[in-house]
């Protein structure tokens, strides 16, 4: 992570390095717990099952985390996230694959919007879209 | 629910609309550098403005701050929430429990919306203050029939400085009838408590027409085409009959595997379980002169073309289904 | 007996529901309604029809409409395959029906929760619809879902072929989106579209977008369909049926004949308007108003060349002259179509081929004597020409 793109040298249409997401149960628990969300079908097996699905899942805010990493690592150290939309899609659970794509939908002069499509083998798992602060 | 019960729902349900969840929430710590580590150890973020004062001032942050989309961890419950609760905390837990009630058991988070202002500073202390925004009118979706709910969450510092606001969406809906009776055993809060096996892509349905290809594919790795034995004609898809000379008996070959595109699309919508996407669809026009409907992997979309020449490639998927793809031919 | 059916029946009742994304009602709720109004608007009783023909997707048996309906004895009935191909089938079995004395009056229907029950769009993902499972092996496993997902294929060859592009299929979208601004009933009314909002609408399966696809609506609707001769002294002014015939082609398969020699084109329309214009002694000149099925943009073009307005790849710029629109050579779709009126599998255009006869479209177009109104594009299909009479 080193330069910093500005918002004039990218197109809209432009993509991201795809990033492919091994999801341990550690990472589902960590970032559950990193965020201060103990709900249980975040950490606990059990409890997920209990409520009808195969395993514990991710929360929102740790996909939120790692979507923001994903794209602030492409964009570099002086881009700012000033907004962040997202569409949510099916779980994300351990032993997925979390495949991250993104793109340049939109810029102005000292921002873009890039949006990020978070897709495992349930489909789906959270579009987002992410408006950078760039330098000008 | 008859007209007047509905109707009489339907007034205390807006009731909730325009209403503080409750108090304001103030984080128990101050935003500062373990809970950030934390953060970034599981995010797998390197980023040096959330870790590195010295590098931090480098940048445009300046010093070290809060990564944006921590935002909402500021002010969470934390150990309290693996608790559950028997009795609504809140009036969104009362909104929710009422909706329960009326048979709307089934919850889905739909959207989000975070709006930062800036990023925060060591030491800031986190405010949250929450509200009913929205409940939209009743609504036929995917899940069934049901209500959107929005909430809508400003956040300020200690001193009452604006630093952002979240909205939040959740679609709180009845589940089909046959998807509840279907579930078994219910749980204590009645979601179902039958457990969801990993989606995979919609098998071919087998019959004696066509399993012969199907198991071909998989024990030989080939794509097999139809022959008459009578005339030789090739078939596909197959069938129980030569259109040409009327032969019921056949074997098969073994296609080349080269072919070219005849036509595609690139699937975006719906997306169902099971399938990545985008998908290249599309149609090959194979060596043999045969036609057939499959998949183009190892391929942007917007490189594919009409025209194009491809390959065999037979896909293997994690739950060990095989099914003939192509790629672009070497 | 007659030896064709040229002339030998007429619509003289139809009858429609509101149409909803949430009908809140069953589906033989909707079909009763619908079928109980063609009949009035008719002028007949229930007990006046002897005959009921449907969709095999249908979920209302004729027996249970009939008893619902209070039709009492009934000596014919029939069920029609193929999903929105069987539109026109419909209006072709309860014409051959009272034109042989099988049935006296035969009212035809269909009625579906199609966006808060079974969704079509969502098309062989979940419980399979139609019978031949094998049939869809082929496409499931690869992802092929969905009847946008098949026919973005031929419309993608289509389109290649002969230069057509995003704006013209928008023409087509515009264009019927502004005919449903006039048409209570339609559930685009008041939601007029610009080039804009067709262009930034989201990719559905290339390159067909949102705008390229038709609604997903709940609903019913019903024709009474009687001999042209009672048809004179009923309620309504018939719409005599000149010509009507159902079409399959050579190598046909249900929305996947894609094994044929030229997928840019849709020989089995071609075929259904040579026996058409053959059966009425009529041609595209004489056509002056229609309701081509509309489910996808795509299929507009292919049929205006199918139906002989235009000749092969001009279709492009048959639109592009605004041809079908009010004033233009062929208003289409007045009502708003499957796009912009609602999905109810073709029945509903047919309810509008009537009303352009009778004159009392919402934008009923000046001096209209033949109207030629389509089934289902990509499988097994049908086409009918209205007449005066």
């Amino acid at each position: 992570m080193t330069k910093t793109f500005k918002a004039s040298e990218l197109t809209i249409g432009q993509e991201l390095p795809p990033l492919d997401l091994k999801i341990t149960a550690t990472l589902v628990a960590g970032g559950a717990l990193a965020s201060r969300d103990y709900t249980p079908v975040h950490h606990d097996r059990d409890a997920a099952v209990a409520q009808g699905l195969p395993d514990m899942f991710m929360n929102i805010l740790t996909t939120q985390g790692l979507c923001s990493r994903y794209v602030t690592d492409w964009a570099g150290v002086d881009a700012v996230v000033t907004r962040v939309r997202t569409k949510l899609g099916g779980p994300n659970m351990p032993g997925d694959l979390l495949k991250l794509r993104g793109k340049v939908v939109a810029k102005s002069e000292k921002s873009v919007d890039v949006e990020v499509a978070g897709n495992n083998a349930w489909g789906n798992h959270v579009t987002a879209t992410f408006t950078l602060a760039l330098p000008a | 629910m008859n007209e007047n019960d509905k109707k009489a729902f339907e007034t205390q349900l807006r009731t909730f609309v325009g209403r503080p969840i409750g108090p304001p929430m103030t984080g128990r710590d101050p935003v500062n550098e373990p809970m950030i580590r934390q953060w970034c150890d599981a995010m797998g973020e390197t980023h040096p403005a959330y870790l590195d004062a010295k590098a931090a001032k480098g940048t445009i942050h300046g010093e070290i701050k809060a990564p944006p989309t921590m935002l909402q961890a500021w002010v969470m419950e934390g150990w309290e929430m693996h608790e559950g609760y028997d009795e609504p905390k809140n009036e969104q837990h009362r909104l929710h429990k009422f909706l329960a009630d009326h048979g709307y058991t089934g919850v889905l988070g739909t959207n989000t919306e975070e709006n930062y202002t800036r990023y925060l500073r060591l030491g800031e202390q986190v405010t949250a203050e929450t509200v009913i925004a929205e409940i939209s009118d009743e609504k036929a979706t995917g899940r069934g029939i049901g209500y959107f709910i929005t909430t809508r969450t400003s956040f300020v510092n200690e001193k009452g400085e604006d630093i952002g606001s979240m909205s939040f969406r959740v679609l709180r809906y009845k589940p089909p009838a046959e998807a509840a009776s279907a579930g078994g055993g219910a749980g204590k809060d009645g979601k179902s408590a039958a457990v969801a096996a990993k989606p995979t892509r919609i098998k071919p349905p087998m019959g004696q027409d066509n399993a012969w290809w199907w198991e071909k594919v998989a024990k030989e790795n080939v794509l097999p085409i139809q022959r008459c034995t009578g005339c030789g004609k090739l078939r596909h898809p197959p069938r129980p009959m030569c259109d040409a000379c009327g032969s019921q008996k056949w074997d098969s070959i073994a296609a080349s595997g080269r072919g070219t595109i005849h036509t595609f699309t690139v699937i975006h919508y719906p997306q169902f379980p099971g399938y990545d996407y985008p998908i290249v669809s599309i149609i090959v026009d194979l060596e043999e002169g045969e036609r057939m409907a499959s998949t183009l992997v190892e391929c942007k979309p917007e490189q594919v073309a009409i025209g194009m020449p491809v390959e065999l490639l037979i896909h293997t998927d994690e739950d060990g289904f095989k099914i003939p793809f192509f790629r672009p031919a070497k | 007996m007659p030896t064709t059916i040229h002339n030998e029946a007429a619509v003289a009742g139809i009858g429609q529901t509101a149409y909803s994304k949430k009908s809140g009602v069953s589906e033989l709720s909707l079909a009763t309604e619908a079928v109980r109004k063609a009949i009035d608007d008719a002028g007949l009783r229930p007990s006046d029809v002897d005959g009921l023909v449907t969709y095999t997707m249908d979920s209302s048996d004729e027996v249970e409409v009939a008893r619902t309906v209070g039709i009492g004895d009934m000596t014919f009935w029939s069920k029609v395959n193929y999903g929105g191909g069987a539109a026109v089938g419909l209006v072709a079995h309860a014409a051959m029906a009272v034109a042989t004395g099988m049935a006296k009056n035969v009212v035809v229907y269909r009625a579906l929760n199609g966006r808060s029950g079974q969704r079509m769009g969502q098309g062989v993902s979940g419980q399979i619809i139609s019978s031949d499972l094998i049939h869809w092996s082929w496409y499931m496993p690869f992802g092929l879902l969905t009847p946008a997902s098949w026919i973005a294929l031929q419309a993608k060859l289509y389109m290649e072929k002969y230069g057509a592009t995003s704006e013209h299929l928008a023409h087509i979208a515009i264009t019927q989106r502004m005919h449903a601004q006039n048409n209570p009933n339609a559930a685009m009314r008041g939601k007029p579209m610009t080039m804009d909002d067709y262009m930034n609408a989201r990719m559905i399966c290339e390159p067909l977008r949102l705008f390229d696809c038709c609604q997903e609506d709940d609903g019913g609707c019903a024709l009474l369909i009687t001999s042209a001769e009672r048809a004179k002294d009923m309620k309504q002014k018939p719409a005599v049926i000149r010509a009507v015939t159902q079409a399959s082609f050579e190598g046909q398969e249900q929305m996947t004949s894609f094994y044929r020699e030229d997928l840019a084109a849709l020989p089995e329309m071609e075929l259904a308007a040579k026996i058409i214009y053959e059966q009425s002694g009529l041609g595209a000149k004489d056509i002056d108003a229609a309701c081509l099925y509309d489910a996808f943009t795509p299929e507009i073009l292919m049929q205006l060349e199918a139906f002989g307005f235009c000749g092969k790849g001009e279709a492009k710029d048959f639109v592009t002259a605004d041809s079908l629109t009010l004033g233009g050579a062929l208003p289409n779709n007045t009502h708003g179509g499957l796009l912009s009126e609602a999905y109810l599998h073709g029945v509903n255009n047919l309810a509008e081929g009537v009303r352009l006869i009778r004159g009392t479209s919402c934008n009923q177009p000046e001096g209209v004597d033949h109207v030629l109104v389509t089934s289902g594009v990509g499988v097994p299909t049908g086409a009918v020409i209205f007449g005066q009479v």
